[in-house]
């Protein structure tokens, strides 16, 4: 193996990998990055074994060849090259020697051949999406899965692909994200639960472009493949398991509806937050019956009390809801609309957010019991 | 340590407890050797108090009761009634109480009270403990022993040592000199272990310990050498505590012989979390957290805490916790007291997307609660703490306002003894 590639190209396909290294395994390889000469370029290739990330760095080859490199280390040597002249790479047994200007190294590898065989693409995309479009997407759905292992199921994001549509689901055991968006190519029914962290590294790598990621579905390998056209592959293994029927809790009518400016209760909330922090971080929201104009949001705790008040729009009848503020949080940054409607059915039943003029959104959260 | 210039520290021991319960209610058995514990003679179980008739005889608590039922063929062997002896400690702490707020309950039948500031009232220390004898014996029928002294290790000591009914008053700056005289054993914090390794030293009192040089001392027992040493001269910086109020809700058990064996552990743990759920559910409110407690027989003291990711007032919940923290702790360890608390109390509950099992497990521990109430604590039980020798869990905190009993009282048509459980 000789070939030569600029620092610049090398570092970012570096980076991108790397994420996927799995850094305390107790296979060596995985801390390795591996290196493989492909069509007149260098594919660089990491996996931890849940996910693989593969990224194709073009260059000038002299002589074929495979070898894997300590993931760490050399992502942090070929960082602090200079940009100019280009790195030269030869392999020497089990050693990479590397060469840019005035800096020359030798670097230890393991034989390619230990490293576990990652699917790439080649296959035909089962469908396309829009980058941007996935990119927001996920960024409305993901954070809402559970990171604890109590429940694996609910670590992953439901994606269920019907015709041109695909919907993307996540719940913990408080809350649940749903969003629906549009496929390229339509697809036969299908349903595979995709873990939250694979895609929360497929949003890494995606663009703010309307240029298609495609998707390949594998449910038979237990995978799903995301191709982008510069070189990048994401191969993701699935879960197994039944995701809740999270349809059946999505609530169907409710009695107070709210509308108000997404950023407005967001400050409210965060205001409050910081004292609701000092006990359970329970905010209360106060929403008056027909006809008045302000959602009350308050937080009372050893360390003091707070209220704000939040313009709106109310229909329905007047109620007092509790909820965690994390929770009011996390869907308000992510949520991608500037009007949002709040709709409740009383204190004990669960609360739904949804985009003013966007049927293809919903979050529900659970609210919290008070004493008083 | 702040040095105090008189005694004010007590230490009210009811000689003989659970015999001399027995004794007051059943008139016949008086002067009679009365042995408490276990189911009866023929038990695999231990003698849990033995009346002073029956110690001349050579019967001493944790002995197997066959040894005391050879050693005293003609005792009277009566089985361990909890719900009584509970009921009697909760009379007698509340006559603590009424001298001075300072009450530290340490087990069912002892306290510590700091009497320092009740002194205008009731007139200085050695009159407070006679008072406390004298209401104890008027309203309960029972006698106590207290020692007085600057410190809780001295006054705990001091109370031993003239049982029954005694009073032993240490005087401020007497303390070393009334330690130095007493054997090794006596002294409070020094188990068999310890006792052994100073034999080595021919340590026999505890005067011979307090003038082992300091620097052998440390070399022999590291960190618990100069402790020792402040021990033997009576020093103790511990102040009488009070529970914290509605901090936590917590029960703990000292076993009559110290244990090693899981299966007591954890059902020990199982009841006692059993104890501290109830009490949650009794007072609306919910464990934020997990804390366990556990003394080995050298009298080291740990606790270990987690806070849950959910708030909780069920039994399975708090005991799973409890059992995480417990068991790489008491490995191989001999254990002496176990205790559960539940902290970070909250009147909060978040509402769960896909709860079925949960809202049907807290029907059922309502369900639990209510049969209780009426019938009685062991009415009905969990089936892995059937059989089992586990006595009811003591309560740590029986003044602290999230209550069992203060729930139980409100509602006239659930009064009685048997509604009192926590």
């Amino acid at each position: 193996m000789k070939l030569s590639v600029v620092q610049e190209n090398l570092a970012r396909g570096l980076q991108v990998v790397s994420r996927a290294v799995s850094a305390r395994s107790s296979l060596p390889v995985l801390g390795n990055v591996l290196l493989r000469t492909e069509d007149a370029g260098l594919k660089l290739t990491a996996t931890n074994l849940e996910i693989g990330v593969t990224y194709w760095v073009p260059g000038r080859i002299d002589a074929d060849g495979a070898i894997t490199v300590p993931a760490k280390l050399f992502t942090d040597f070929v960082n602090t090259l200079p940009a100019q002249p280009a790195i030269d790479l030869e392999l020497q047994g089990d050693t990479i020697h590397l060469r840019c200007g005035r800096y020359e190294a030798h670097i230890k590898g393991i034989d390619a051949d230990e490293f576990p065989a990652i699917p790439t693409a080649g296959e035909r995309p089962t469908t396309r999406v829009s980058q941007k479009v996935l990119k927001a997407a996920l960024a409305q759905v993901t954070f809402a899965a559970a990171t604890d292992e109590a429940r694996p199921i609910l670590t992953g994001v439901l994606t269920r692909f019907s015709g041109d549509r695909i919907t993307l689901a996540a719940a913990d055991n408080y809350r649940i994200s749903v969003r629906t968006i549009g496929a390229l190519d339509p697809v036969e029914e299908t349903t595979i639960v995709v873990p939250a962290r694979s895609y929360t590294e497929l949003s890494r790598i995606l663009a703010d472009s309307d240029d298609p990621i495609d998707i390949v579905l594998a449910p038979a390998r237990n995978q799903v493949l995301f191709h982008l056209d510069e070189g990048i592959d994401l191969v993701s293994r699935l879960i197994d398991g039944q995701f809740p029927n999270y349809q059946q809790i999505l609530p169907t009518s409710h009695t107070t509806r709210a509308e108000m400016e997404r950023a407005e209760l967001l400050e409210a909330v965060r205001l409050a937050s910081y004292i609701a922090s000092a006990s359970a971080n329970v905010v209360k929201l106060s929403v008056p019956s027909d006809g008045a104009a302000a959602v009350m949001v308050t937080a009372a705790a050893d360390v003091g009390d707070n209220q704000g008040e939040v313009e709106a729009k109310v229909e329905g009848d007047g109620t007092t809801i509790a909820f965690n503020a994390r929770y009011l949080t996390d869907v308000l940054q992510n949520v991608d609309a500037e009007q949002i409607g709040l709709e409740l059915s009383g204190p004990l039943s669960p609360g739904v957010i949804r985009p003013v003029g966007d049927d293809d959104y919903v979050h529900v959260i659970m609210p919290v019991r008070t004493a008083s | 340590m702040p040095s105090r210039d008189r005694p004010t520290i007590l230490h009210v021991d009811l000689d003989a407890f659970f015999a001399a319960v027995e004794q007051r209610d059943r008139p016949e058995l008086r002067g009679r050797p009365v042995i408490v514990g276990g189911g009866g003679p023929g038990d695999r179980g231990v003698v849990s108090a033995a009346s002073y008739e029956a110690r001349a005889f050579g019967v001493r608590s944790a002995m197997p009761l066959r040894t005391a039922g050879a050693l005293c063929p003609q005792g009277v062997f009566l089985p361990v009634d909890g719900k009584k002896y509970a009921r009697v400690s909760r009379e007698v702490m509340a006559i603590l109480r009424r001298f001075t707020p300072l009450v530290e309950q340490i087990s069912i039948d002892e306290a510590f009270l700091d009497v320092a500031g009740s002194e205008a009232l009731f007139g200085d220390a050695v009159e407070i403990a006679r008072r406390i004898k004298a209401a104890i014996t008027a309203e309960t029928g029972l006698t106590a022993s207290v020692g007085v002294s600057t410190t809780r290790l001295v006054a705990k000591i001091a109370s031993d040592l003239r049982k029954p009914d005694g009073l032993v008053v240490v005087p401020a700056g007497e303390e070393a000199a009334f330690l130095a005289p007493l054997p090794i054993w006596r002294l409070w914090g020094v188990g068999e272990k310890t006792r052994r390794a100073l034999a080595d030293y021919r340590v026999t009192t505890i005067g011979d310990l307090a003038a082992l040089p300091e620097d052998v001392l440390a070399r022999r027992f590291g960190k618990m050498g100069p402790l020792l040493r402040e021990r033997a001269r009576g020093i103790d910086p511990t102040p009488v505590g009070i529970e914290a109020g509605a901090k936590s809700i917590s029960h703990e058990h000292t076993f009559d012989i110290d244990t090693a064996d899981r299966e007591t552990i954890e059902k020990t743990l199982l009841s006692l979390a059993d104890g501290v759920a109830s009490r949650l559910r009794a007072s609306g409110v919910k464990a934020g957290g997990v804390a366990v407690k556990i003394r080995d027989s050298e009298f080291v003291t740990i606790t270990r805490q987690r806070v849950l990711p959910d708030p909780t007032d069920l039994t399975e919940e708090i005991w799973r916790v409890a059992l995480d923290l417990a068991r790489p702790e008491v490995r191989g360890m001999r254990v002496r007291l176990l205790g559960v608390a539940a902290i970070h109390l909250g009147a909060t509950e978040q509402i769960g997307l896909f709860e079925e099992g949960r809202v049907r497990r807290h029907r059922a521990a309502e369900a639990v609660d209510q049969v209780r109430r009426r019938f009685g604590r062991h009415a009905i039980e969990r089936a892995r703490l059937l059989r089992g020798e586990i006595p009811d869990p003591f309560e740590r905190d029986p003044l602290s306002p999230p209550d069992a009993r203060r729930a139980g009282r409100a509602r006239p048509t659930e009064g009685g003894e048997d509604g009192e459980e926590g």
